[in-house]
């Protein structure tokens, strides 16, 4: 038996599940945003559902919030947890700790953390009335709105919160992999502390802090629960809008929720093309 | 050009209860080529990442030129330090490696390709410019590295086991163009071998260091001929050494009484003779020369290890092998130790 046969028969149990699953889901998705649903007496597909996700304003409202959550979430993320590592690879007393510390969020469910941030930072929250209490603002309502806010800033806030550690044990685990050596050349070479991390380190690291982010931006962008939990309900991020749709009490909006998921999956492939390809030339410069 | 001086350095490590290097002193003058030689683990490579300001002592001061430079960061001692497993940058392809030192003392981009040109072709690689390190053997990363730290014209070039990984034909090369460049270019150079046929082929003066300090420091012969205690002379080969007393002119030791040479000093101490200095039938006139049975006889190659008892000490000698083809174990031989090749160590 050839090694190829070999590996396709060894992988073929996990492979047949993703296909069912994941390929088998999108085929339905697909054929339902092309408004073939014979269930419901839909039997001549169109693209009358396309259209109408891309004649709505709603919908480029909720994608540019969709975007700006998630990019911002992740570029803010990956800088965060790129700075956690370089401290985290230093030695000194209680690094365990720390590093424990550090990664502990990671067990903690994104739901159980998005009503912690409700519970901390909505103007009815804990820090709103603490401020109120300690007469830093008059009343909690004049606490500012961090939550279902039109900046998203309490959806970005719990995606740092949770995906600093994520992109942080990679790259830490990947830094120190590779030891100080390199940067110890550099500098004996004549860069500064700066110049070797952007000359040499930053470069090194670059292929696991570009999996992590890719994979925080592909979650981000395409999560429900957060933005339905933490979100301002004008405009919606654009996978608590598809929900919207699906649920509907008309069955004839499930097309047009299957279009919009559709298009989700493609923007998210898409973005995430452009953002490897961008963060390559810049790497590569 | 830089004379260096390393005074009472000592590093110990977070956690440590012994010091990787306890109170090194050394003077190495400008455009001398210095080798630290030890063990794994005895604090060499410690010494140089001090040098280079990669880490900072706990006690004791580096001087270049009569100057301290312990408060100046690494990029600004104009000390380039060559790591044992090269460290090109992978994601750099030669000639970026090369020009690396250069890119960051912003130079501008035509004279980096110049001078990377240049250096390349003075490491004898001018046609791999283009490749990316792993395309290279470990003879040209090791000369991609040496290029990359001499284009910055270094004060101080260290060299950290410049030799270990290579075969044993390459090393001969590598040895030959370091030896080449460093004279060439006058930069005072410090590496570090647990080798000590490259210390003594390679170096001016050689740095002994055992335990974290530092044994003895001179040339290379010294070594050989004036070790200062059994550790040292082991290190550099040494395998006989017999207890006994001295009068300053003779050895009174279980090997009989031995001729001295001049400078041996009164007292107790422990007479060292090197094997290949020992004399196989030698004639009985002789200076020094004793009877011993031969109790081993072991093929070295170009050498013939014969092994050799003297009433109740045994010596080892090396010999050419053409020279012993006749002597068996058991035989009885007539073997002389000249004075000039007797050393007492002080007990």
């Amino acid at each position: 038996m050839s090694d190829r046969l070999k590996i396709a028969l060894l992988l073929a149990p996990a492979l047949s599940i993703i296909g069912v699953l994941f390929f088998g889901g999108l085929l339905i998705g697909l054929m339902r945003s092309f408004n073939y649903m014979p269930v419901i007496g839909l039997t001549e597909p169109d693209l009358s559902a396309y259209i109408a996700v891309f004649t709505s304003r709603e919908f480029y409202l909720s994608f540019l919030l969709t975007f700006h959550i998630a990019f911002t979430s992740t570029v803010i993320s990956s800088i965060l947890a790129i700075g956690s590592a370089l401290l985290l690879r230093r030695t000194f007393v209680g690094r365990s700790l720390i590093n424990f510390l550090f990664q502990l969020n990671l067990t903690v469910p994104h739901l159980v953390g998005a009503i912690g941030m409700l519970y901390l930072f909505s103007q009815s929250g804990s820090f709103a009335r603490l401020g109120a209490e300690w007469n830093l603002i008059a009343k909690p309502s004049d606490f500012p709105a961090l939550v279902f806010d039109p900046y998203a800033i309490g959806i970005i806030l719990q995606y740092i919160w949770k995906e600093v550690p994520f992109i942080g044990v990679i790259v830490l685990a990947n830094m120190q992999s590779l030891g100080e050596d390199y940067e110890s050349v550099a500098r004996s070479l004549g860069a500064s502390k700066w110049q070797a991390f952007i000359h040499v380190l930053m470069p090194l690291i670059f292929p696991g802090v570009l999996s992590a982010s890719i994979i925080v931006f592909a979650f981000t962008f395409g999560a429900y629960e957060i933005p339905a939990i933490l979100g301002a309900s004008y405009p919606k991020a654009l996978p608590v809008l598809a929900y919207q749709k699906y649920t509907d009490v008309d069955l004839a909006a499930r097309p047009e929720a299957m279009a919009m998921a559709i298009v989700i999956a493609a923007l998210s492939a898409l973005m995430i093309y452009f953002y490897v390809r961008y963060m390559r030339r810049r790497i590569r410069s | 050009m830089t004379h260096v001086s390393i005074r009472e350095l000592t590093k110990v490590y977070p956690g440590s209860a012994d010091p990787a290097l306890d109170g090194l002193s050394l003077e190495i003058p400008t455009g001398e080529l210095t080798a630290l030689l030890g063990p794994s683990g005895c604090g060499k490579t410690t010494t140089m990442k001090m040098i280079a300001g990669l880490l900072a002592p706990t006690s004791g001061d580096i001087h270049f030129d009569g100057r301290s430079v312990l408060s100046e960061k690494p990029e600004h001692r104009g000390v380039v330090m060559v790591f044992q497993n090269y460290l090109l940058f992978p994601h750099m392809n030669v000639a970026d490696n090369v020009g690396f030192g250069l890119k960051m003392r912003k130079v501008p981009k035509q004279e980096i390709d110049h001078r990377v040109k240049e250096m390349l072709e003075l490491v004898k690689l001018p046609d791999l410019g283009d490749r990316q390190p792993s395309a290279l053997s470990g003879g040209q990363q090791q000369r991609v590295a040496l290029a990359r730290a001499l284009i910055v014209q270094p004060n101080v070039l260290l060299l950290d086991e410049p030799l270990s990984n290579l075969d044993a034909h390459l090393r001969f090369e590598m040895r030959d163009l370091i030896r080449g460049l460093q004279q060439e270019m006058g930069i005072t150079t410090i590496f570090v071998t647990h080798d000590q046929e490259e210390a003594v082929v390679l170096a001016d003066k050689v740095a002994l260091i055992l335990d974290g300090r530092l044994k003895q420091y001179g040339p290379a012969d010294v070594f050989y001929k004036r070790p200062v205690d059994e550790a040292t002379a082991r290190f550099f080969g040494g395998q006989n050494f017999a207890s006994g007393t001295s009068d300053g002119s003779v050895f009174k030791s279980g090997l009989g009484q031995l001729k001295l040479p001049d400078g041996v000093n009164p007292g107790p101490g422990k007479l060292t003779v090197r094997p290949e200095n020992i004399r196989i039938n030698a004639g009985e006139n002789m200076q020094n020369s004793l009877q011993a049975v031969v109790t081993e006889r072991v093929f070295l190659g170009t050498q013939t290890l014969v092994k050799l008892q003297v009433g109740n000490e045994k010596l080892d000698a090396i010999a050419n092998p053409n020279e012993v083809e006749n002597i068996s174990v058991g035989d009885s031989v007539t073997i002389s130790l000249p004075p000039s090749s007797l050393w007492v160590l002080s007990t």
